[in-house]
């Protein structure tokens, strides 16, 4: 999931300057899962506000916010309580605030949370990544574990000098990648695919922005 | 003094130094140290911003050395350029006469002093050595071909006290297949070990330098115990270096990497040693002596 975090309060209250009312929007996926944008975290939210004398004239958890056209349809039922707002501030990741940026066009939206990294929930609310979207997986060569990711430096063939009993020198709190590469390919049997050298990558698959349209299949007469 | 391509591929037992160029522009005490180690050395490593610090580059400092009479090694690393940037340089450094280069990932800008830096990577050290390997063949990276090809002489590092090992071994192999010619290793001082390691290392065809950190004091051998990862200094030499005392322990210190040298060469270990003597470069002509070289 897209993995979010609240911004300093004092953050958001400085990018309100000069607003005196704001509509709230959570969403229900992942920043729900990551307590950024749930509807616990907009009443919070909305306490917070009001303890400062802003306005807040509505708030609304949209079920995905980063589908634009469903969450439109979604805040029709609020469109009094949006109109009667300065702004919107957005409690999602980065996709959902601009996913308002798209709908409202004449409206300021500002982001609550910092977009943080796609990650995996491994313990309740403990997120790890494990991927970067980098466009062209290769972990079908390094045992399943991205070195693209989980090395700091993204070697791509084995570790470097500061691999330290298993961690990282980068920081103590991260396993050495090649070292849990190592161990995955011996206990399953592919060591000697780890001896192939894997060439540089490709980074314009990662090329910002990307559009990505899935085809219609021909209908078969 | 042959030079390092002659001197390794003649089977001399070679010898190298490093020096670090200084952050700022006032590079006279390095280019006096390094004037000490003319005709004592077959060539001398140019670190780049050694520990992700920011110091002058490596590549005008190697020309100025080469033109000291030094023969260079230009330490190159892959965390401050992209693939364009390091192929211009090893161009840019062979046109400046430099003739060899040290291939290396770099340490990551979390240890230096621009943490807050966009750390590059886009190549690493294997892919480093098959892009020197590709522009000696005529050759970019994208398979362009040159009006002249580089004429560069590949080394890489190895860390031969690495914990786990093989992942290491496994490099190293990777290492030899995109070219490299030569290794200077992390710093040893088991020897046991490094033999075990040269055992291994010997089965390739390619030169090794046994890398000889110079111990300044105990607390230098302690904080290399604690902080370096791939470095493990016995306790025999640090005991050695505290009872040589405040005063002594330089003295003792260049005793021990005196000593580490002779073994190496007499007992044909290694084809070399790399004396890393970290600011102390002038110490290096008497650490030789006291090994019976030169």
């Amino acid at each position: 999931m897209i993995v979010s975090k609240a911004k300093e309060r004092q953050d958001v209250i400085n990018m309100l300057e000069g607003v005196s009312s704001v509509f709230l929007l959570g969403c229900s996926e992942c920043a729900s899962l990551c307590g950024t944008g749930s509807p616990e975290a907009l009443a919070e939210m909305k306490e917070s506000l009001e303890s400062i004398g802003k306005k807040v004239t509505g708030m609304f958890v949209a079920k995905t916010g980063c589908q634009v056209l469903g969450t439109k349809v979604e805040l029709k039922a609020n469109k009094e309580e949006v109109d009667a707002a300065d702004a919107i501030l957005v409690m999602s990741c980065g996709a959902g605030t601009q996913s308002m940026v798209e709908v409202f066009k004449d409206k300021k939206v500002y982001p609550a949370n910092d977009t943080a990294f796609l990650g995996n929930m491994t313990r309740f609310q403990h997120f790890d990544e494990r991927c970067s979207m980098c466009g062209e997986c290769i972990i079908d060569k390094t045992g399943g574990i991205c070195p693209v990711t989980t090395c700091p430096k993204g070697i791509l063939n084995g570790p470097c000098g500061g691999t330290n009993n298993g961690f990282c020198e980068v920081s103590p709190d991260i396993e050495c990648a090649w070292a849990k590469i190592y161990a995955r390919m011996e206990r399953t049997g592919e060591l000697e695919k780890m001896k192939q050298i894997i060439p540089p990558k490709d980074y314009s698959k990662k090329l910002s922005p990307k559009v990505f349209v899935i085809e219609k299949k021909k209908e078969e007469k | 003094m042959k030079k390092l391509k002659e001197a390794l591929e003649a089977g001399e037992f070679t010898i190298t130094a490093e020096c670090g160029p200084p952050k700022g522009t006032d590079i006279a005490e390095m280019l006096e140290h390094a004037k000490h180690l003319l005709g004592k050395i077959n060539a001398i490593n140019v670190t780049d911003n050694q520990s992700a610090v920011v110091r002058i580059g490596s590549l005008p400092v190697c020309r100025l050395l080469s033109e000291m009479g030094h023969d260079p090694i230009f330490q190159l690393t892959c965390r401050d350029r992209n693939r364009l940037a390091i192929q211009s340089d090893l161009m840019g450094a062979h046109i400046l006469g430099i003739k060899n280069v040290l291939c290396m990932t770099g340490d990551h800008v979390s240890a230096g002093d621009h943490k807050t830096a966009k750390p590059v990577y886009d190549l690493e050290s294997v892919q480093l050595l098959q892009t020197v390997a590709a522009l000696n063949g005529g050759h970019d990276l994208a398979g362009n071909e040159m009006k002249g090809a580089t004429n560069l002489y590949q080394g890489a590092v190895v860390t031969p006290e690495a914990n786990p090992l093989e992942p290491q071994m496994l490099k190293f192999e990777k290492k030899v297949k995109a070219g490299a010619n030569f290794f200077q290793t992390q710093a040893i001082y088991d020897m046991d070990n490094f033999k075990r390691f040269m055992d291994r290392a010997r089965k390739f065809n390619v030169k090794v330098l046994a890398g000889i950190l110079l111990l300044k004091n105990a607390g230098m051998a302690n904080f290399l115990n604690k902080f370096v990862p791939g470095i493990t200094v016995p306790q025999g030499l640090i005991d050695r270096l505290k009872a040589a005392g405040k005063e002594g322990a330089l003295d003792c210190g260049m005793d021990i990497a005196a000593e580490q040298v002779r073994i190496i060469k007499e007992q044909g270990i290694a084809d070399g040693a790399h004396v890393m003597a970290i600011g102390l470069e002038n110490k290096v002509p008497e650490i030789l002596k006291r090994a019976g070289i030169a």
